[in-house]
């Protein structure tokens, strides 16, 4: 069993584990906070030392874990396998090792335990100090994953962390067979400085926030599809979230696929000339788009479901 | 013969060739440069309004875009060079002097404008320096200020960001100087007069509102578990024990920290009532939550706060507001109320050497002081007695008799060992040395100096220079909490040892506080949207700070 180093320092408000800020928590502590007590077995933990082989090259501190932690545990008594990105170690960046251990849970999952995958992102793409390495991580883990799911594996994503979900992370995300994701949350490719630098401050203003989270926050994926679930910022919500994504995962088929095909079809054709995010919300429907942004998220879990019923049919 | 109404001659010359352009005191905006061409006069000491917070935006376009053969040579004399146009009139030979106070964004090019000799420096002030400087050697001839609204007579409402135009135009409009205002909008009320319409010649109107930089405002969501450290340390060690009411913080994210730790670890130190009660600060928006647990009793601003107005005008018992509800703010008065009033400046800098100086300025980079050098300074004229200053004149020179011994201010830097991008804290030199040298300058640009400083904190823990008796007390003293720093490493360990039994060093453990406390979950707000939601949706934070 693995100790949870962030038991020592007690939460010095008496907040509970499951109202702890999801974004605010390190990768172990939404392992440990998520899953049934005393219920993780960590594989590959830090006692290891399975670092990076590149980064000593570069001068540069490594981690234990390299970022990555996956194991074992249970979620209401359900078995899954979990891997948790650490957004505060090299922005959750994906390395040769860190990818690896999630490539190897996704294999685990199908060839070994037949159990739902858990994955808790929170990074910013790829290491560039590791650059192919980590270009290559992200391919064997989207085929590792697409193959879990072809064996009917579910494999759901949470996404509510500081680093966002950016980069390889975005295109491991878009494999996924559910998403949940908070206000917080970022899904997208290219990041905000990436696409101002390449297109310039007209295109997108990267200082912009309110721009930056209307384009790619969770609010917006959720109204356009990119998630099926838009979690409140706690452990506790993503926790009913994950139980809930799990039940309700698509199985990986031809039909799926097609439906999937459709819906971006339709998507683009809806929404192609719409020059900013709330142009979006009102061609849903929203009366006050604006209003969105600042919803607290009750109000806009009810307001998403008026306006876009999440598919689960189609991914 | 002898005259002497020289100057009120040439001031109403002034007038009437700025009158061409005018129909009673409003000016077209597309006008403005040509009235600037009439008004200013070659060699013209010019006051062009800007700080650290708002700016004369259109007249500082205006102005760039004078005909160099018709206004040459102007001495610039004005808080903030901030706006790419500042530098403008120097690159293009509009402007040759500059007497100014602080440079934020465009540190790195007036560096490069001073090497290249393009600018004649009279001198790196504090805000208050210049301001007593405009009305003694330094006085404008013409002022180009900035405000909100104006009516028909030319009265001004400059309203929550009024900061330093009083001072301005005090100082010109009485020795025969011309006042030209650009203001948002012109209306028939004003909300209240902050300057009266007869110091003012000239009024036009921008049709948008003057730019206002929100340099005070921290996101909770950046500050660090070691930021967080020294915050404990400095309540618990200098707050606590000084019982400091009365004070002003500087605008890093460690004193941010602190503002967030009030209504939390201070609260359960029971320090509620005893501490932080008075302050000469701009409307921080990570101070909403210890105002809204009741901390806060008065905070009086050297300006506004961008998204903030709204909050102000609802706590009307904490902050200055004027008859209309909204803030008064006044550089000016606040930087006297921090010099005269407070007990303690706390703040952050770049670089601390061997004797305690401080300095923002870096090889390539001439900041400015800003405010930091006056709240960050013992007022040596200070008569009136408190709690902290009489206590920590004690410190200083215990052998004297009390009622002859002067108090001291405290002055307390606080930092990370090693800062952002891992540069350290602690220099054997400052840079400004450096730069003093290669610009020939008299007096090295030195943020606060070292016989001012009374504490260091840092995440080692805290130094109390006043308790040191000699310069090689206070050099390990400094050594003590430098860290890791090659400042850190050169100390004598017998000597700092020495040092720490005597009180003169505490570290963490010394004043009971465990380093593994230091949790971002003590903060009372760790984002803006917890800060909004502290104001009861009040505060509107600027899109750049906006995580939704």
């Amino acid at each position: 069993m693995i100790i949870i180093a962030s038991d020592k320092a007690l939460p010095p408000n008496n907040t509970s584990a499951s109202t702890d800020s999801w974004y605010e928590s390190s990768a172990r502590q939404r392992v440990e906070n998520l899953l049934d007590a005393n219920s993780f077995n960590e594989f590959i933990g830090p006692e290891l030392r399975e670092t990076s082989p590149h980064l000593p090259l570069f001068d540069l501190p490594e981690q234990f874990d390299d970022g990555m932690i996956v194991g074992y545990g249970r979620l209401d008594g359900i078995p899954v396998l979990v891997a948790a990105q650490e957004g505060r170690f090299m922005g959750g960046a994906f390395g040769e090792i860190h990818g690896a251990k999630l490539t190897g849970l996704l294999r685990a999952a199908r060839d070994i335990a037949w159990l739902p995958v858990l994955i808790l992102f929170d990074t910013g793409g790829v290491r560039l100090q590791e650059a192919n390495a980590g270009e290559l991580a992200i391919a064997e883990i989207m085929r590792a994953l697409i193959e879990a799911r072809f064996a009917g594996i579910p494999v759901v994503g949470l996404v509510g962390g500081r680093a966002g979900c950016y980069g390889g992370g975005g295109l491991i995300a878009g494999c996924c067979s559910a998403l949940a994701v908070s206000e917080q949350g970022r899904i997208s490719v290219s990041g905000p400085e990436v696409i101002e630098t390449n297109r310039g401050l007209e295109e997108f203003d990267s200082k912009d926030r309110a721009l930056v989270w209307r384009t790619m926050g969770g609010k917006h994926r959720r109204l356009i599809g990119g998630a099926e679930v838009f979690a409140d910022d706690t452990v506790a919500s993503f926790r009913d979230a994950a139980r809930f994504l799990i039940k309700h995962a698509p199985s990986m088929s031809l039909e799926m696929l097609e439906a999937e095909q459709f819906r971006l079809t339709q998507r683009i054709e809806q929404f192609g000339t719409c020059a900013d995010a709330a142009d979006i919300w009102r061609s849903l429907g929203a009366t006050k788009p604006q209003s969105i942004p600042a919803l607290p998220h009750p109000d806009f879990v009810a307001l998403a479901n008026d306006l876009q019923e999440p598919h689960y049919v189609a991914r | 013969m002898t005259t002497w109404d020289n100057a009120q001659r040439l001031r109403e010359s002034r007038k009437r060739a700025g009158a061409l352009y005018a129909r009673g005191k409003r000016v077209e905006k597309k006008d403005a440069t040509a009235l600037l061409e009439a008004v200013i006069q070659p060699g013209d000491r010019v006051c062009l309004e800007g700080d650290n917070q708002k700016q004369a935006d259109l007249l500082a376009v205006a102005l760039a875009a004078v005909n160099k053969e018709k206004i040459h040579d102007l001495h610039m004399v004005q808080s903030g060079v901030v706006l790419p146009e500042h530098l403008d009139l120097f690159e293009l030979g509009i402007a040759k002097r500059l007497d100014y106070a602080y440079s934020g964004p465009q540190s790195q090019r007036i560096a490069k404008l001073l090497f290249g000799g393009k600018i004649e420096l009279g001198a790196v002030h504090t805000y208050l320096e210049l301001f007593a400087r405009y009305y003694v050697d330094l006085t404008p001839q013409v002022a180009l200020i900035a405000a909100v609204s104006a009516d028909r007579e030319g009265n001004l409402y400059t309203g929550p960001n009024t900061e330093d135009t009083p001072a301005i135009v005090e100082a010109t409009a009485f020795k025969d100087g011309i006042v030209i205002a650009q203001v948002n909008e012109i209306v028939d009320k004003l909300p209240r007069v902050d300057i009266p319409g007869d110091w003012v010649d000239f009024v036009i109107e921008s049709g948008k509102p003057f730019y206002v930089e929100p340099l005070f405002t921290r996101d909770p969501g950046a500050i660090t578990e070691t930021q967080i450290l020294t915050a404990m340390l400095a309540i618990k060690g200098i707050y606590a024990p000084y019982g400091v009411q009365r004070l002003n913080h500087g605008i890093g994210f460690n004193t941010a920290a602190i503002e967030l730790l009030l209504p939390t670890y201070a609260e359960r130190l029971g320090l509620k009532g005893k501490i932080a009660s008075h302050w000469a600060l701009n409307p921080h928006p990570t101070l909403i939550p210890a105002i809204e647990s009741g901390w806060v009793k008065q905070v009086h601003s050297f300006g506004s706060e961008v998204g903030m107005d709204d909050y102000i005008r609802a706590r009307p018992d904490v902050f200055f507001t004027g008859p209309d509800g909204s803030l008064r703010s006044n550089r000016a008065f606040s930087q006297v109320a921090g010099l005269y009033a407070c007990d303690m400046f706390i703040g952050s800098t770049l670089q601390i050497d061997l004797q305690g100086n401080s300095s923002t300025v870096t090889a390539d980079r001439v900041a400015g002081f800003g405010g930091a050098p006056n709240m960050g300074s013992d007022a040596r004229g200070r008569r009136h007695p408190s709690q902290p200053w009489l206590q920590a004149g004690k410190e200083a020179d215990p052998d004297s008799p009390a009622a002859l011994r002067r108090g001291r201010k405290l002055v307390v830097q606080i930092g990370e060992t090693f800062g952002d991008k891992n540069v350290p804290l602690f220099v054997e030199h400052l840079d400004a040395l450096k730069l003093a040298t290669k610009l020939d300058l008299d007096l090295a640009p030195v943020m606060v100096y070292g016989d001012d400083v009374t504490h260091i904190v840092t995440e080692e823990g805290i130094a109390n220079l006043l308790l040191c008796r000699n310069n090689d007390e206070r050099e390990h003293a400094i050594r003590g909490v430098a860290g890791y720093t090659n400042v850190g490493r050169g100390r004598d360990k017998k000597l700092v040892q020495q040092l720490r039994e005597r009180g003169v060093i505490r570290r963490p453990e010394d004043l009971g506080i465990d380093p593994l406390d230091a949790d971002r979950r003590l903060l009372a707000a760790r984002s803006i949207k917890d800060l909004v939601r502290w104001s009861g949706d009040l505060y509107a934070p600027p899109s750049k700070f906006r995580n939704w």
